[in-house]
């Protein structure tokens, strides 16, 4: 109790406060910078927190990767382009609801379920890290796998009337992702000798690219069309939320529940969570057919999911000082360079700094109600700008944004390619996300598969010997085998295309 | 423009084939039977399928009268593809130059000559340029210590 | 002959140093610079050691220059990109960057053409000899235990991880099983995407031991889920100095070590790198910075500019030679 007072006390000093509102805001921006993204944000802040006080550095960092994560929803909803990777997941459901009217409304769910589900994040970080990190603790690459296995058929979950062209937009992403040096025997694959494509395609201005451009480049051939503007009112962001809520307060739950767990896993963060969720609640929706058109509910899930993730992946990085997620992984650097090391001793050693922490994550998630509804009031604003300043203006920003990610111009390259790419899959109608999660899940699927055909000496039965991976494992497959099913007995031609089960 | 999936198939599973044969000078790990060529082969084997199915379905909707390429309306109306290729023009342009001229001229440039095209007044056209131009900068190279190309304005800045 | 070389370089940079002190008018250039932020490319993600070492040099250099220092992260490829990028820089002195072991490696591997002669070499701040970690509860008590368990097994059947196929930890590996007598083959290498997923799988049952140095092995072994059985290196870790020596505890004389390093591109002026070097002296001497290393666990040596050339050359021997016994070189 000492030491929660203690807290409290380090916590409510005007200069650390100060702090808090200052990292918020800034986090609020950067989040909302497309190509700028809250591991962007942390590493930016560290060489400021070299000279602080453990406290307000590490409430710099929480305060401003919390909103980040939020304020990545924001462009989504207005411009298609998400602000950081974590709102890739449903920032074609969010665009849709905004081209729908239903602006205000989207926007004010994403700020009230991104707070919500950040303080259930927090909640959970506070009652049980250590028993969390303990299970997740004894995930090996068996484990990872078939966990990463399991996202990517989230993928074609997402699809909606074409699964064989969204397993073919996987497929291309999941391949796209082989060039560069390989995750296990470090060979570089279809460089044809060049040295920037060493670095493969970095998945943030390929994402810019398939998201932004490619709708750039609808809107260009389209700006003399009359109403293809979104034209809205600018109202009460917070008005039906409430409706909302009492209607789905179930995925709200769910949505925080998954994001808790995915969160507290080692290596899978924000966004990983968000494409989970989303995919959990379109499956288990009562209205499937609605998702794609603006519906509302999936996007309860994920923003809550996301936001519930970056409490929860503190909780192996203070446990045991493994990063859940990149953030946490600087988060651990401070941590170490202010003489809190991780591990189960800091709970001992420094509790005060801990409950701090534990005070700042709510603190930030409460500032996040004002600071959120400031930025959203800013960036309605762009939308009274016309369509001809306005395109021009957000293309640069893509370019600059593509560029800050590689800090060359090889991720511009990458932006107009991959635009180019699927500005082509969406004329053709296959599906953008499957492709941008190939990209995203490619790396950690090869690595883990390679990773365990070593370990096993090449016997595929080793992928089901610990009881985690079976579990994981048997999972995968009959999700696999009941889509294959349901193909068969629905559409005969596109039987074949659901096929590449292991 | 949007080819019939039989043509899209094609693609896919020509692209498919030279992924793999690509893979053939892949060496194998040390003392295993695999290496790094195996995840890009399952791929290419999975697009192929994919590729297989697409050409039957087009041409199934072939023989059902679609036709093999369909030229969007926006394609047939100059001013809007000229719109189309002067982004990517001006991209490729940014792309090559940018490194050497700077990112404050050449972002000048590029939102100058779209507002130009798209038609906002000059004079609104050179403000806005001018002003977004030094926000970016400001923003991304000041604030967020992104290392955007000085250029001919490196003894300036 | 590294000997002589060595000691003539030292003797060089010792009249460099003279002269410079004696020099009562400082060169133009060596006034003017810098008037202008620096970069420093770090060849290695946000978040790493290599970043966090970087960016509090960054911050110190930045205070003794009086001019911005800007740490850009040029990632992938393992390091080539990074790397290229600081080689093919103009050599104004603008244009700075950290430089790490695997400069020694990756021309071996094949992936570039780029090797240390192709920097200015300023000065070897940070190095880190790699631990063997076996699991907490695992039934090896000391080194020697273990490498009489790997003797007497059939070779493949023990796994251990740290990096990549080829990468730094894998080397390290191989040159401890040489030292030992055996094949490299003995230990089968299972890559992993740096030392904290390997770390991971060590304690979640996965693998055998890993090789991976002991800072990043800290958070498990102090999480009390690993030991460290050994160091490969010539003395006791300061910072752990529980852990015995490969020579203590097996008489097994082998040491390697990851190690970083500042360096400009080929063709740096004089008056330039010499100025540098000065205030990463300064900065090597600070207690800012030996603070923050010691609070991560990193080991710091120092070496100026013409001892980082002679340890990079002897560096690029060494890892030679293990790449090609592991079979891993192509060139």
């Amino acid at each position: 109790m000492d030491a929660f007072l203690a807290a409290v006390r380090l916590v409510f000093d005007p200069y650390v406060l100060w702090v808090i509102t200052a990292s918020a805001a800034f986090g609020m921006f950067v989040g909302a910078m497309p190509g700028l993204t809250a591991t962007m944000a942390t590493a930016l802040l560290v060489p400021v927190t070299f000279f602080m006080e453990p406290v307000p550095a590490l409430g710099a960092i929480v305060a401003a990767t919390a909103m980040a994560i939020f304020a990545g929803d924001i462009p989504a909803a207005l411009l298609r382009i998400p602000g950081t990777p974590a709102s890739a997941a449903y920032t074609d459901e969010s665009y849709a609801m905004s081209k729908k009217g239903q602006l205000d409304l989207n926007l004010g769910v994403n700020l009230v379920f991104s707070v919500m589900g950040g303080l259930i994040g927090v909640a959970i970080l506070i009652l049980c890290a250590p028993a969390l990190a303990e299970v997740a603790i004894n995930f090996s690459s068996f484990e990872y796998f078939w966990l990463a296995l399991l996202g990517l058929t989230c993928a074609v979950f997402m699809t909606t009337d074409m699964p064989l062209k969204g397993v073919t937009s996987l497929l291309l992403g999941l391949a796209i992702n082989c060039i560069g040096i390989d995750p296990a025997a470090g060979y570089p694959r279809f460089t044809f000798g060049g040295v920037e494509l060493l670095q493969g395609i970095s998945f943030i201005p390929a994402m810019i690219g398939m998201f932004a451009l490619s709708e750039l480049l609808r809107g260009m051939v389209s700006i003399d069309a009359r109403g293809a503007m979104i034209a809205q009112q600018i109202g009460n962001i917070f008005t039906g939320v409430f409706d909302v809520f009492k209607r789905y307060w179930f995925n709200f739950l769910r949505g925080s529940t998954i994001g808790v767990l995915i969160g507290a896993l080692p290596g899978a963060g924000a966004d990983i969570a968000a494409w989970i969720s989303f995919a959990v609640s379109k499956r288990f929706s009562k209205q499937p057919e609605k998702f794609g058109t603006g519906h509302v509910e999936g996007i309860v899930d994920a923003t809550s999911a996301n936001n519930s993730a970056v409490g929860a992946a503190w909780i192996p990085a203070l446990v045991f000082g493994i990063p859940g997620d990149s953030i946490t992984a600087i988060v651990i650097g401070v941590l170490y360079m202010k003489g809190m090391n991780p591990g189960p001793t800091v709970f001992l050693q420094n509790p005060q700094f801990i409950y701090a922490v534990f005070i700042i994550f709510i603190l930030a998630n409460l500032l996040m109600l004002p600071l959120g509804w400031a930025a959203i009031k800013g960036g309605k604003q762009l939308l009274r700008v016309p369509r001809n300043i306005l395109l021009p203006v957000i293309l640069i920003f893509c370019v600059v944004g593509s560029y800050a990610m590689t800090n060359s111009a090889y991720g511009i390259i990458i932006m107009l390619v991959m635009g180019l790419i699927g500005w082509l899959m969406e004329q053709h109608g296959f599906p953008i996300a499957p492709a941008i999660l190939g990209l995203v899940l490619g790396e950690m699927l090869e690595q883990n598969f390679m990773t365990s055909m070593i370990k096993a000496d090449g016997a595929f039965i080793m992928f089901f010997e610990r009881p985690i991976a079976a579990a994981l494992g048997v999972t995968t497959l009959l999700i696999w085998s009941a889509m294959l099913w349901r193909s068969v007995k629905g559409k005969p031609t596109s039987l074949s295309g659901v096929a590449p089960v292991p | 423009m949007r080819a019939n999936d039989a043509i899209a198939g094609l693609v896919l599973i020509v692209l498919s084939a030279v992924m793999i044969a690509l893979t053939a000078s892949f060496p194998e790990f040390p003392g295993q039977k695999y290496g790094p060529s195996l995840f890009p082969r399952i791929l290419g084997a999975g697009l192929i399928v994919c590729g297989a199915v697409l050409m039957w379905n087009g041409l199934a909707s072939r023989r059902a009268g679609a036709p093999w390429v369909e030229i969007a309306p926006w394609a047939r109306q100059p001013r809007s593809l000229t719109s189309f290729l002067l982004v990517i023009a001006l991209l490729l342009l940014y792309i090559f130059v940018a490194e050497t001229v700077g990112f404050i001229p050449m972002a000048l440039l590029f939102l100058g000559t779209l507002f130009l095209w798209l038609g906002v007044r000059p004079w609104i056209a050179a403000v806005t340029a001018f002003a977004g131009t030094l926000l970016i900068y400001w923003f991304f190279a000041s604030l967020l210590r992104v290392p955007l190309p000085r250029g001919w304005l490196n003894s300036i800045l | 002959m590294p000997k002589i070389t060595r000691r003539d370089f030292a003797a060089l940079a010792a009249a460099a140093a003279t002269g410079q002190a004696l020099g009562l008018k400082p060169s133009f250039a060596q006034e003017a610079y810098p008037t202008r932020p620096i970069q420093m490319i770090c060849p290695w993600g946000a978040g790493g050691g290599t970043d966090a070492t970087a960016r509090i040099v960054g911050v110190l250099l930045e205070k003794e220059l009086g001019q911005p220092v800007n740490v850009v992260n040029r990632v992938g490829g393992s390091g080539v990109v990074g790397h290229s990028a600081i080689a093919t820089a103009a050599p104004d002195g603008y244009t700075l960057g950290i430089i790490t072991v695997e400069i020694a490696m990756m021309h071996w591997a094949g992936l570039t053409q780029l090797t240390s002669k192709d920097f200015t070499p300023l000065a070897l701040m940070n190095e880190d000899p790699p631990g063997i970690q076996v699991k907490a509860d695992s039934p090896y008590k000391t080194v020697k235990d273990l490498a009489d368990a790997i003797k007497s097994s059939a070779p493949g059947k023990f796994k251990a991880s740290g990096t990549g196929q080829g990468g730094i930890w894998h080397l390290a590996l191989v040159g401890w099983l040489q030292a030992m007598g055996l094949p490299p083959n003995q230990v089968a290498w299972v890559p992993s995407n740096g030392a904290a997923p390997a770390m991971q799988d060590l304690a979640a049952g996965g693998i055998d031991f890993t090789t991976c140095s002991i800072p990043e092995a800290r958070a498990m072994i102090d999480a009390g889920k690993a030991r460290s059985l050994a160091i490969m290196a010539p003395a006791r870790a300061k910072t752990f100095p529980d852990v015995p020596t490969l020579k203590e505890a097996m008489g097994i004389d082998y040491k390697t070590g990851a190690w970083r390093g500042f360096a400009g591109p080929k063709g740096l002026p004089q008056p330039i790198a010499a100025k540098l070097t000065a205030s990463l002296k300064k900065i090597y001497d600070s207690k800012e910075y030996n603070d923050f290393m010691s609070s991560r666990g990193f080991g710091v040596v120092w070496n100026d500019a013409a001892g980082y050339a002679a340890f990079m050359d002897n560096a690029d021997k060494q890892m030679g030679d293990a790449m090609k016994a592991a079979g891993i070189a192509k060139t």
